[in-house]
């Protein structure tokens, strides 16, 4: 990464990089700075967090008889 | 009853308080293991092999860590074990990490992750997304970035270096939303 102005393509580099961390360093606060001023970017990292938000939130519930026959399996049964 | 009783009732044969543990985290084992899985009878027979593992080992169990934490790499390894005995499995190595990112013109996506569970097109798109995948990439996506756990927990999960986890984090996070840019990108 260039020190002084990172490029797009380093911005988004950052962003899969170091998306979820708590970062200081000069280099974050500069991919910061570019996030703030260059809409790309900005998009690029608002996708990235969608993308975990939709994992995140797709779940499944595990059904009464997928239950007991864990129950079963484990010798547990009630 | 707290979870420390209940492992130390269940450690000395009480099979109510092994019920008790059952019931609290079968729910979130199952719904992790379906996210690796992404089928509905392989997620069963995983969570059912992970239960299977912890009533076998429980004794060993000592509280230093968190039950849970324990579980999730129970399961992350009984999904990894069932995706190498797959016949189509193949370990695939990203590793231009570079390819997927094309600067030019991002989109704005315009939506919000809410009521995924609603959306069959959606999910459908998430499955098929995520199934080209390596599991071994999904398993460590699953595990820093839907479960939440750090870089560091992660890497311990799945016997990896830090650096091993965050190249697979980097890869999976580019692939995957650049496999679901296409259903979003109205530009």
């Amino acid at each position: 990464m260039n020190e002084n102005k990172p490029t797009c393509k380093d911005v988004m580099m950052h962003i899969c990089d170091n998306l979820g961390e708590q970062l200081d360093s000069p280099n974050c606060l500069m991919i910061k700075k570019h996030l703030d001023e260059c809409g790309n970017c900005s998009h690029y990292f608002k996708s990235v967090e969608t993308t975990i938000e939709f994992y995140k939130k797709y779940n499944v519930n595990l059904s009464e008889e997928a239950h007991s026959r864990l129950m079963e399996c484990l010798g547990l049964k009630e | 009853m707290d979870e420390l009783k209940l492992i130390k009732q269940a450690q000395l044969g009480d099979g109510k308080s092994l019920a008790e543990l059952v019931k609290i985290y079968e729910q979130t084992v199952y719904n992790f293991s379906f996210k690796i899985c992404r089928n509905k009878d392989k997620a069963e027979h995983t969570m059912q092999e992970t239960f299977l593992s912890m009533v076998k080992n429980l004794n060993q169990f000592s509280g230093q860590s968190k039950l849970s934490t324990w579980l999730y790499r129970v399961v992350s390894n009984h999904c990894l074990m069932l995706a190498r005995s797959d016949s189509k499995y193949a370990f695939a190595s990203f590793e231009d990490e570079e390819a997927d990112i094309d600067e030019k013109s991002i989109a704005d996506w315009k939506v919000t992750p809410d009521k995924v569970t609603e959306n069959n097109e959606l999910k459908e798109h998430l499955d098929k997304a995520i199934e080209k995948l390596p599991a071994e990439y999904r398993i460590v996506f699953m595990l820093r970035d839907v479960a939440g756990f750090s870089t560091e927990e992660t890497a311990k999960m799945v016997e990896l270096s830090v650096p091993a986890v965050k190249s697979r984090l980097h890869r999976a996070r580019s692939f995957l939303r650049n496999e679901l840019n296409g259903m979003f990108n109205y530009e």
